[in-house]
Parts: C-alpha cells; structure tokens; sequence
C-alpha cells in the first residue's frame, strides 16, 4: 500500500461496518443500491437455477416433462415422483445409515481433536512441533493414497460392507482440519484462566471438561457442523468399504440411483431433491456457523 | 495422555496406510493375490510409458488452474458486490455458497442432468435463445467433456473463496479509504493500492487451500463421467481407482497415488509450515 500516505487529519472516519468511500450523496447511495442488488440478484438467480430447475421438474408427470420440453412450465403436477424415487432409490436405508455415522463418527471425532488440540495449545508436550506438523500435514494427503491399505486392513478385520468399520478412517481424515481450528482457538484462552484452576486443585481432564470445553462452546459448534457436512458427503471410503445396498451411505446410494434412473428424468430429479433439500435445509438455518468456522482462518495472520 | 486417541487413529488408519501404499508401489501386487514380488522402480518406469498417465497429468493440470483461478475471481468479484451497498445480502450469501455443503455425488447427478444430450436443460436452454446449433453432447465427447466437468466443480467452489474474502473485505479500515480518497485516489486504483494489498493473507489462504484441495479431485469425475469418453477426463485419484479396482493392478495403482500425494504435500508443506509456526508463537 505504498500510494496511500499516513492518515494526518483523521476526518473521523465513520464507523461504517463496511469499508466502503460513502462521497456519493445519500440519493445516489439508494439508487446505486439498487442496481447493485439487482446485478447481484440476477447473478444469484442464475446461480441457483440448477436447484429451482430441479423443483419444478420433480413435480411435473414424466411424459409433460418430455413432451413440453426441460425449461417449459409443468401443464400438470404430481407427487408421484418423491415416492417412486424414494422406495426405488432405498433412500430410507442410505438415510439411516449416514445418520448412524453422523452420530456415532462427529462427536467422537471431535471430542479427541478437542483432546489433542488441547494437548498442544495448553499442556507440556514432548515433539509438541513435530506432532503439530506431522498432524497438519495430513490436510494435503489425498484418500486416494490410503484406500489400497484401508481396505485390506477392514477386510482382514471383517469390518468391510459395514457403516461401522468407516469410523475409523473417516475420524482418521476429519482429525488435521478440527485439530487445527480447535487448537487454534485453545490458544486464545487466557493462561491465567487455566492457572488459577490449577490453583484450586483441579487436574488436566477436569480443565479440560469445565474450562476449556466451556470457553470453546462457538469453536466446537463450528466444528461439529463442518465435520458432519463432511461426513455426510463423503464418498470414496463408502464407495470402496461398502458393498451390499442395506448398508451403502447416502452419496453411494444416489450414485445407484443415478444409474437407475437415468431415462426417468423427472423421479432423478426428485430423487436428487430428496438427497439434497435436508442439507440444504440445515445449512440454511446452521449457515451463521458454517460462515464463522469457514472464515476463521482468513482475517487473522 | 490427552493426545494419544487422536494420534493412534491418525497414524492407524492415515499414516499407516499412506506409507504401506509407499511400500506396495515397488511390488506388482494385483490386490487379491497373497503373494506379490518386489519390483523395484518398474511401476514408476512405466508410468512414464503410459499415455494416460499423461493425460491424468495434464487433466490434473488444467483442473487445478481453471478450478482455482475461476472460483478465486468469481469468488473476489461477488464478494466486492456483496461487500458494497447491495441489499439482502445475508440470503445471497447463503445462495452462492449453498452447492458448497452438497454432496459432489449430488453435484455430478444435478449436472449430468443438465447436460444430457436430448432432455438436459443446457441445450434446451440454446434451442431457445437461437443457438440450437451450438447443442452437443457436452459429457459424450472429448472436445467439451472436461470442461463440462470443470463447470460444476467452479459452481460449487465459488462460495468458499467468496466468503473468506467478506470476511476479510470487512476488516479493512476504512480510514485507508478515507486516506486514498483524500489523495484523489480512483476507485480503480483504490482497489489496486488498498484493497487488494490488504486481502494479502486472505489471498495466500484461498490459494494454498485451494490447491491443496484440487490435487483430491475424484468424486465428481467418478460419478460425472468416470474418466471417459475414452480416457479423456481421467484424472490421477480416478486412473488410480480404475488400475487397482477394475484393472487388479493395485501395485501399478498405489504408484500413481504416491506420485500425486508427494506432489501434493511438497505444494502444500509452506501452508502447513505456516499454521504451524504462527499458532506456536
């Protein structure tokens, strides 16, 4: 920033949330405003095309779909999409299985990511930098190096074709990012805090239970939903580990479908909404999170 | 010991087989066999006579810059709009970033969608603005194939980028642009000499994550067009995939994913020193 030189007569500077120059009169804001949400509008319209697409082409009988054409409005509307789809697609089980791993994978995982960032930030640690870094390289690693080994290792275990023997690698891959942001934020908190614990007699596991945890409430939200949006649409470990249809994950099983559907155009368009409007729901409601979790890194350092 | 879960699952299940794989890249493995010989180098030899290795490399490439450089911009671009005076911006937020928490299987299924040669939405789409010749079999061939894959996967990393950015768009002080207005600085040379040197470490983060994440590139080339037509989308994870599991080359296979995962941590050891050395001071 060498053109811009100190600030000498510092003209107040309003404290305007956005950094933007306001020279504009409050007239030309309004209208400038207004352009500006109706680029930005019909940029986001296009963009969401795709899903708005996706509706009204799930909720219209196949042969009006065919007959009148893709980007047509629907002459006749039905229902009748969703249940083909859902029985076909067996979303009832690929649903059950993701939420199984969902709750039995996300709290475990970041309960002992919670543990070890604690570990780092916090406690004595021989090869504290080392173990850091080997942890954090895990972030670059690809699956696809590990499936080969993985595989074999759960078939020796007899944990293939099972939502449960995904655990273990899924916990392994999930560990460097939580680790990460969680010891990041560990550190944040104030020594003295800790020390003054101490003080009155409490041991390592119980500051970690009633000081740290506590303190972190926003640090391990953000977590648990990023790890679970990861975990729900994880795709390469289930396609290899599981094989039979009462066991495949949500991704795996709308992969299936795909295949099956792919001359029903519109059940595949029911069947995709059906995969995709719960996350999209739960995004919509859990986005405040997801925004600060993903954004965490980008401000500071 | 607070560390020990963590780390015994990681080197388990990660480090374990990220170095078994080293070891089963020197053998000629088929991964059904017990017995395998060591072959030495031979599998790395011949990765250099295999013509779809080079189109793996070159695919990985073109994958890499194309879905970095069109997201990062696009995803700079709107976050300067949503950054100004546009209203509602908190459900435009939510609606670039919603293909971001989507399954890649969903991505693939959605896209494939639109591109299918006689009901898809796209060349309907150019029927009815007058560019019906233009309709083609985006997926079916190996003139548009990659880059119809490419398409989706800008679509979906866009929101990242974009969100990282109004994160750091809003921590700029706004006396900078005061003191750059007081000069008679233009708005375009504003952006130049306060904007954009104040997005310097959202641009490093942006850039290294992106990177490290193209390199994973797998599940929406699987599920798209698994490799084809021909070979002409396959990517290393997925010619990868396709010698261990279909071809039963899984000594071959491990090969080529050591290959890219040493390319991969080599570009990305700067971030990781980086997150490194600034939590430890």
């Amino acid at each position: 920033m060498t053109s811009v030189t100190p600030i000498t007569t510092t003209p107040a500077a309003a404290p305007s949330k956005t950094a933007r120059p306001s020279k504009d009169t409050a007239k030309d804001t309004v209208r400038g405003g207004l352009v500006l949400t109706v680029v930005t509008g019909l940029v986001a319209v296009f963009w969401i095309s795709p899903l708005a697409l996706l509706v009204v082409t799930a909720i219209r009988p196949l042969p009006d779909f065919i007959g009148n054409g893709p980007l047509s409005w629907p002459s006749a509307f039905t229902w009748e999409n969703f249940s083909d789809a859902w029985d076909i697609g067996n979303f009832a089980t690929t649903y059950g299985n993701s939420a199984l791993l969902l709750i039995l994978k996300v709290p475990l995982g970041v309960l002992i990511s919670a543990m070890l960032g604690f570990a780092l930030a916090k406690l004595r640690m021989k090869f504290r930098r080392t173990v850091m870094f080997s942890v954090f390289l895990g972030l670059t690693i690809p699956i696809y190096i590990a499936i080969v080994p993985v595989f074999i290792m759960m078939r020796t275990a007899g944990a293939t074709d099972s939502v449960i023997g995904l655990i273990g690698p899924y916990l392994a891959f999930g560990i460097p990012f939580e680790v990460l942001v969680l010891q990041s934020f560990f550190r944040q908190i104030p020594n003295e805090i800790i020390e003054a614990a101490r003080v009155d007699g409490a041991g390592d596991w119980r500051i970690f239970w009633t000081v740290v945890l506590p303190l972190s409430a926003p640090a391990l939200v953000t977590v648990l939903i990023l790890d679970a949006v990861a975990t729900w649409n994880e795709f390469l470990f289930a396609l290899i580990l599981l094989n039979s249809d009462a066991n495949k994950t949500l991704p795996v099983g709308l992969l299936n479908f795909q295949g099956q559907f792919s001359n029903n155009t519109t059940g595949l368009a029911a069947g995709i909404l059906i995969a995709v409007v719960p996350i999209l729901l739960a995004y919509t409601l859990l986005q405040r999170w997801i925004v600060a979790g993903l954004t965490a890194g980008a401000t500071k350092g | 010991m607070f560390a020990l879960p963590a780390l015994t699952v990681y080197v388990v299940f990660l480090v374990y087989p990220a170095v078994s794989s080293l070891w089963f890249s020197f053998t000629d493995w088929d991964g059904l066999s017990p017995a395998y010989n060591v072959v030495g180098l031979d599998n790395y030899a011949r990765m250099l006579e295999d013509p779809v290795v080079l189109t793996a490399g070159k695919n990985n490439l073109i994958w890499s810059l194309v879905t970095i450089v069109f997201p990062v911009t696009l995803g700079l671009a709107l976050a300067l709009l949503l950054n100004g005076k546009v209203r509602a911006k908190p459900v435009l937020r939510l609606v670039f970033y919603a293909p971001g928490v989507l399954p890649l299987v969903s991505i693939a299924s959605i896209w494939g969608w639109l591109y299918n040669p006689q009901y898809g939405a796209i060349n309907s789409f150019l029927s009815l603005i007058g560019l019906g010749d233009l309709a083609q079999p985006w997926l079916g061939q190996d003139s548009t194939a990659l880059w119809a894959v490419m398409v989706p996967a800008v679509w979906l990393r866009t929101g990242f980028p974009m969100l990282l950015y109004i994160a750091a768009l809003q921590s700029i002080p706004a006396e900078l642009y005061e003191a750059a207005r007081v000069d008679g600085a233009s708005r375009w040379r504003q952006f130049w000499h306060v904007t954009m040197p104040s997005l310097r470490s959202a641009h490093y983060i942006v850039l290294a994550l992106s990177l490290i994440d193209s390199f994973k590139v797998f599940d929406m080339i699987y599920a798209m067009t698994y490799g084809g037509p021909g070979t002409a989308t396959q990517v290393m994870g997925t010619w990868m995939y396709a010698n261990v599991f279909q071809y039963y080359q899984a000594g071959y296979g491990t090969a080529i994913a050591v290959v890219i995962t040493l390319i991969a941590i080599a570009v990305g050891i700067p971030y990781v020193r980086s997150q490194t050395r600034e939590r430890a001071t």
